[in-house]
C-alpha cells in the first residue's frame, strides 16, 4: 500500500510523524544534549564553582573523599551525577575525588536533599547515621567511616555549616559539600 | 457574573485550542482568497503576513516550530527578493508585538530576510517539493544561527560557538517544523501565488514580451 502512495504524499506523513516524535521528545533530548555539552563554572567564589552549569540555579550534593581512602567507583576525580542517576561528567583535574549529585530543586531541608541526592547513586554513597536529640548526625559515606579525630564536616555555599544537615535551611542553588575534616 | 472564564485549561489543551484556532485563521484565509480577483500580490502578501503572525503566536507553546520560515522562504522562491523582505519585517514586528519587541525583532526581520532572499536566489533549483522541504529545514538552522548573533551584544564572540552548539536541538525542532510546513504548505501555496502573481513577477519582469 506504501508504494502506491507518491512520494510527496510520503513526505507529508513522514514530516507529520517526525515532527510528532521530535516534539514529544524534546524535553529528553534537550536534557541530554544539556549534559553532553556541558561545561564546568568558572567564576571562583561562586558556590557552583567547578560544577557543570547544566545544574546552575538548582540544589546540588557533594561528596569528597579523603586522598587515602577513595571511593572505588570514584576514585579517577570528581564525578557529576545527574538527579536520575546518569553519571555524565568527570573532572579528572579537581583537587578532590567523589561525586557531586546535582540538578535538584525545591528541598528546604539540607536532610532531605541528602538522602534522596545520594539513593540516585544506587547505594553507592549510602549514608549511615544516627539520630540524636540534636537531629541526624552523619557517621559514614559511601562505606567510609572516619576515625580517630576525622569526621564528616559539612559545608554549605562554600562556608563550613553552623547547624547540623537536619536543621540546614536550603536555597534554590544551594551546594552541600560533606568532605572528611580533622577536630 | 458566572465564572466560566475559570476552567483551567493544561497545556495540552491549550495547545489544542490554538491548533484550532490556526486551522480556522487558514480556512477564513483560504476562502477569502478564493473570493479575490487574480492577480492581488499585495492583497495575498498581507494575508500571508495575518497567517504568519497568528501561526507564530498561537503555535508559541511548542518550542521553536511555527510556520514564518517556510512562509518567507516560498515567498522568496515564487515572488522574489524583495517581497519576502518585506513580509518578514512585517511578521517579525506584528507578531512581537503580542509577543514581545525588543532587540531580537530585528535580528529576525534580518534572518527571515535572509532566507526569503535565499529562497529567490534558489528559485529555480526549488522545483520540487523534496528539494523545497530539504532547503526550508536547512533554513531552520541558518535563521536560529542568525538569532544567535544577538548574543555579540551582551557576550564576547567567544561564547558564540558554545551558544551555537548548546541550541542544536531547537535548531533541529526548528528544521523538523519546517520540513512540515514546507510538506504541506509548498505545493497549495505556490498555486495561490502563481495566481496572482500576473506580470509583476520579479523573475520574469525583465523577460521580452512578443507579440
Amino acid at each position: 500500500m506504501w508504494g502506491i502512495v507518491s512520494a510527496d504524499n510520503r513526505l507529508k506523513a513522514l514530516s507529520a510523524i517526525w515532527l510528532v516524535f521530535f516534539v514529544v521528545s524534546a524535553s529528553a533530548i534537550s536534557h541530554e544534549w544539556a549534559r553532553m555539552t556541558s561545561e564546568l563554572v568558572s567564576e571562583e567564589g561562586e558556590p557552583h564553582y567547578g560544577l557543570p552549569d547544566l545544574w546552575d540555579g538548582q540544589q546540588v550534593v557533594c561528596i569528597h573523599f579523603p586522598d587515602n581512602s577513595s571511593h572505588p567507583d570514584y576514585s579517577d576525580g570528581r564525578h557529576h551525577i545527574d538527579y536520575d542517576g546518569t553519571d555524565f561528567m568527570t573532572d579528572s583535574d579537581s583537587n578532590a575525588t567523589g561525586a557531586c549529585v546535582g540538578g535538584f530543586s525545591g528541598y528546604e531541608n539540607g536532610f532531605d536533599l541528602m538522602l534522596d541526592a545520594t539513593n540516585v547513586t544506587g547505594g553507592k554513597l549510602e549514608v549511615g547515621y544516627t539520630v540524636s536529640e540534636w537531629g541526624p548526625y552523619v557517621q559514614s559515606i559511601g562505606g567510609h567511616e572516619p576515625t580517630g579525630n576525622a569526621y564528616w564536616a559539612l559545608y554549605h555555599d562554600g562556608a563550613m555549616a553552623m547547624v547540623g544537615i537536619g536543621d540546614l535551611v536550603l536555597d534554590e542553588d544551594s551546594v552541600i559539600i560533606w568532605q572528611v575534616d580533622t577536630w | 457574573m458566572l465564572g466560566a472564564h475559570a476552567i483551567e485549561v493544561g497545556p495540552l489543551g491549550m495547545l489544542a485550542i490554538n491548533i484550532s484556532l490556526l486551522a480556522l485563521v487558514g480556512w477564513a484565509l483560504l476562502r477569502a482568497e478564493r473570493g479575490l480577483p487574480d492577480g492581488r500580490e499585495w492583497t495575498l502578501l498581507a494575508m500571508l503576513a495575518i497567517f504568519g503572525i497568528f501561526g507564530r503566536v498561537l503555535l508559541e507553546p511548542l518550542p521553536n516550530i511555527q510556520p514564518v520560515t517556510v512562509l518567507v522562504l516560498l515567498v522568496g522562491v515564487h515572488m522574489g527578493a524583495k517581497r519576502s523582505i518585506a513580509l518578514a519585517a512585517v511578521i517579525a514586528l506584528g507578531s512581537n508585538m503580542l509577543m514581545g519587541h525588543g532587540l531580537w525583532t530585528l535580528y529576525q526581520a534580518l534572518g527571515w530576510s535572509l532566507v526569503g532572499c535565499l529562497g529567490a536566489f534558489a528559485a529555480t533549483h526549488l522545483n520540487t517539493l523534496p528539494r523545497i522541504a530539504g532547503a526550508a529545514a536547512l533554513c531552520g538552522f541558518l535563521f536560529d544561527w542568525v538569532i544567535s548573533l544577538s548574543i555579540l551584544h551582551t557576550l564576547g564572540p567567544s561564547m558564540l560557538p558554545a551558544y551555537i552548539i548548546a541550541g542544536l536541538p531547537f535548531d533541529l525542532l526548528h528544521a523538523m517544523g519546517n520540513l512540515f510546513f514546507a510538506a504541506w504548505l509548498a505545493s497549495p501555496l505556490a498555486d495561490i501565488i502563481n495566481r496572482h502573481q500576473g506580470v509583476t513577477l520579479e523573475a520574469t519582469e525583465n523577460v521580452q514580451v512578443t507579440a
